[in-house]
């Protein structure tokens, strides 16, 4: 099987946003769900966030780090698989006035997937917080949420545009400024929405964060992907991967990511060494 | 009584050898080696091996005939009954079936079933030996199958020779479920799983892979597109211990999440292939089953120093396969009866770093029964750097949460008339989805018969 890659832009230093045909996963997409991507039939079976579907093809924001992201550069032109939708969407429908925040890829994709769906259904007032690291990764003005949100936030860490700091500031900012928030969605780096989780728990706002942990299968089988949600373990795979921030045990979560660190660095020499043109195996 | 020959031993690959690569084990009999072997059958007037096989194979006949050098007709006698004899010859528990019941048993070792089983499936395999197949026209019927695992291939084996016209729906990217993700190369070779989808495929069965029945496509679909559907998702989902210190822990697996890197993604060819796995010096594997042998040799052959069985009983209760725990223990794996982990601790890097246990004794409960029990005060710790969890599996609630039409028992298990049909008609089950977590053969036999309750169904629905 192949899917074909029919864009593939760099949208800043550390993120690509790549388009593939994947007519069954556009068809059947619901915001928040995700796709399991082999690059090739050697390949690892990657969780992926979606960020849109149009005409038979998804797009994806990837990000720059590793092997995968290395073949990409290298001009793959196609993908061996692309599995899914998996994990279950969100419901699509009346929320009020929604909050929805990311500061990473997985994460960004849903924020538009979600402002998306939820912007074209009567009586949601949509507002989008994205967060980068600085102004110069920033992504182009149609990557963004600003033109499908009601009203668009940006915040940089180090503070070069928009509010310093995550997404958490701008939203405590809402808060200060009386904005009733019925819902906030979100997704991204752990620590950021260990932070929110504690300031969605104080002001008792229902919520869904994009809780996607290390996954081999995506269907439920390996189990590499439990969390703690409210003290009962879960799969992000087949339960989630959205769960409510304040139920979910960060601290657990955010322990279970240094498991392949040195197995990545080998694959990542392993690949530069064996991508071709340096000659030396056909002597 | 004449004197019994003693049984012809299998050439394998030596402990020290085979701990450092992935190939098979055995070396399979030669053709004078299953010659001499099967000539040991007493051909019993009335064989109790082949009540004892759970697919009832022509047992007595298939000896008779490679005592005869007849291989071919042997191998065709096997397929009449079992359309995957080279898996099953592998990885039967023989001890308890068929092998279990060999009368020889009583005054020495039963013929070696099993291997000539594996024989036989593997020189008609050489010699392309096909049987065949009168297909009935069939073909406006359809019939739907969920999994390609043992129960599902064995299903559409059969009802592709009914003449319907059959798909297979798998979740992962290769067919073959267990076999194909569970079962090690070592125990299984991958080309054997591979040979028989093949042949499937090539009798027109469709094997539509990457598709989760209930996940991106429904269960309604299937329904509302087929005559009739067969559920064979097997129980695919792991088992924790759920003991404290757990979640947090890198190092510690389910072996559901070990044998999958291993076998499905190819860790052991890493980095050729791109997924890892990650193995410590000390790995300790939990229960004792065909899964934790698996598991266990596994990490052996992936550079693991020293390998320990944790299992609350003794080694007599083991539950798995004679064969697997006997080469283990030839391989240096170290077994620890009546030990239960009750604790993880890690270090502080995140990852497993020792566990507590504590010592158990077997207690003759009000059942009669022995119940493993821990002994007060017998705590003791063990420094390990990989822990596998191998505590067997319960079935994917992925599906079963959204057909809730199908009813099952409390833990999952889809519940089946004697046709091997579901609370909904129309819908028939079989495999570990309707039975709990059992054996290959079980689910091939399963997968048969339910075929034939499909073909019966389909018939008398016809207008």
């Amino acid at each position: 099987m192949s899917f074909k890659i029919t864009k593939m832009i760099d949208l800043d230093s550390i993120d690509f946003l790549v388009d593939v045909e994947a007519p069954e996963v556009a068809e059947r997409f619901h915001p928040g769900q995700f796709v399991m991507l082999m690059t090739r039939k050697e390949g690892e079976r990657i969780p992926m966030s979606i960020m849109k579907v149009n005409d038979g093809k998804i797009s994806m924001y990837i990000r720059k780090l590793g092997k995968t992201s290395k073949e990409l550069r290298d001009g793959i032109t196609s993908f061996e698989n692309v599995i899914g939708p998996l994990g279950h969407g969100i419901e699509e429908k009346k929320y009020g006035t929604v909050v929805v925040v990311s500061d990473a890829v997985c994460g960004h994709a849903e924020n538009y997937a979600i402002c998306e769906a939820l912007g074209k259904i009567e009586g949601n007032n949509i507002i989008s917080i994205q967060t980068f690291p600085s102004k110069k990764e920033i992504y182009p003005d149609e990557y963004l949420t600003k033109k499908i949100a009601h009203r668009h936030f940006i915040t940089t860490e180090d503070g070069s545009f928009g509010d310093k700091g995550s997404y958490v500031t701008t939203l405590k900012r809402l808060l200060d400024n009386d904005v009733k928030i019925d819902y906030v969605f979100g997704g991204g780096k752990l620590p950021t929405m260990k932070a929110v989780s504690t300031i969605l728990a104080i002001n008792n706002i229902d919520n869904l964060f994009t809780t996607r942990q290390m996954m081999v299968d995506g269907s439920g089988m390996c189990g590499s992907c439990r969390l703690y949600i409210d003290g009962e373990m879960k799969l992000s795979c087949v339960d989630g991967p959205m769960f409510d921030s304040r139920k979910v045990n960060w601290t657990r979560a955010m322990k279970r990511y240094g498991m392949f660190k040195k197995e990545e660095k080998i694959a990542d020499e392993y690949y530069e060494a064996h991508k071709g043109g340096c000659g030396q195996c056909q002597k | 009584m004449p004197k019994i020959k003693p049984r012809v031993p299998m050439g394998e690959q030596p402990p020290l050898q085979r701990i450092k690569n992935f190939k098979s084990v055995p070396y399979g009999y030669t053709e004078d080696e299953a010659v001499e072997e099967a000539a040991r059958c007493i051909q019993c007037k009335k064989p109790s091996c082949e009540p004892a096989c759970p697919v009832n194979i022509g047992i007595k006949e298939m000896n008779l005939l490679i005592a005869e050098r007849k291989f071919e007709e042997a191998c065709l006698l096997v397929k009449e009954d079992n359309s995957f004899p080279a898996c099953s010859g592998r990885v039967c528990p023989q001890e308890k079936q068929c092998e279990g019941d060999c009368i020889l048993k009583k005054f020495d070792e039963p013929i070696a079933i099993g291997k000539l089983e594996a024989f036989i499936a593997d020189w008609g395999a050489k010699h392309k030996v096909e049987v065949e197949e009168t297909i009935a026209n069939n073909e406006d019927k359809h019939v739907a199958i969920v999994g390609s695992g043992p129960a599902g291939l064995a299903c559409a084996a059969e009802c592709r020779k009914y003449g319907y016209a059959v798909t297979i729906y798998e979740t992962l990217h290769k067919a073959g479920g267990v076999l194909q993700y569970g079962i090690p190369e070592f125990r299984l070779p991958k080309d054997i799983v591979d040979a028989e989808v093949k042949k499937l495929e090539e009798k027109g069965v469709e094997i539509v892979l990457n598709h989760t029945v209930g996940q991106n496509i429904y269960y309604y679909e299937l329904v509302s597109q087929n005559d009739a559907v067969f559920l064979a998702m097997g129980a695919g989902a792991p088992k924790f211990m759920g003991i404290q210190g757990e979640n947090p822990l890198d190092g510690v697996y389910s072996s559901n999440e070990f044998l999958i890197r291993a076998n499905l993604m190819k860790a052991y060819k890493f980095p050729q292939w791109d997924t890892p796995i990650d193995v410590g010096k000390i790995v300790a594997v939990l229960g004792a089953g065909n899964v934790a042998m698996d598991a266990a040799r596994t990490a052996l052959r992936l550079g693991a120093e020293e390998v320990h069985i944790i299992y609350r009983r003794t080694k007599e209760y083991a539950p798995a396969r004679a064969e697997e725990l006997h080469h283990a223990l030839e391989e240096g794996i170290i077994f620890h009866e009546l030990v239960n982990p009750v604790r993880f601790h890690g270090n502080d890097q995140g990852f497993i770093d020792y566990m507590e246990l504590v010592k158990m004794e077997l207690i003759e409960g009000e059942d009669g029964k022995l119940h493993p029990t821990p002994i007060k005060d017998s705590s003791f710790y063990m420094g390990v750097d990989t822990v596998i969890e191998a505590l067997g599996t319960v079935p994917n609630r992925l599906f079963l949460d959204r057909a809730p039409e199908i009813k099952r028992d409390k833990k999952g298990v889809i519940i089946v008339d004697e046709n091997h049909m579901t609370s909904v008609e129309g819908t028939f089950a079989g495999g570990d989805a309707a039975s709990g977590a059992a054996t290959v053969i079980k689910a091939l036999g399963e997968g048969k018969r339910a075929a034939k309750s499909i073909h019966t169904y389909i018939s008398s629905h016809d207008d």
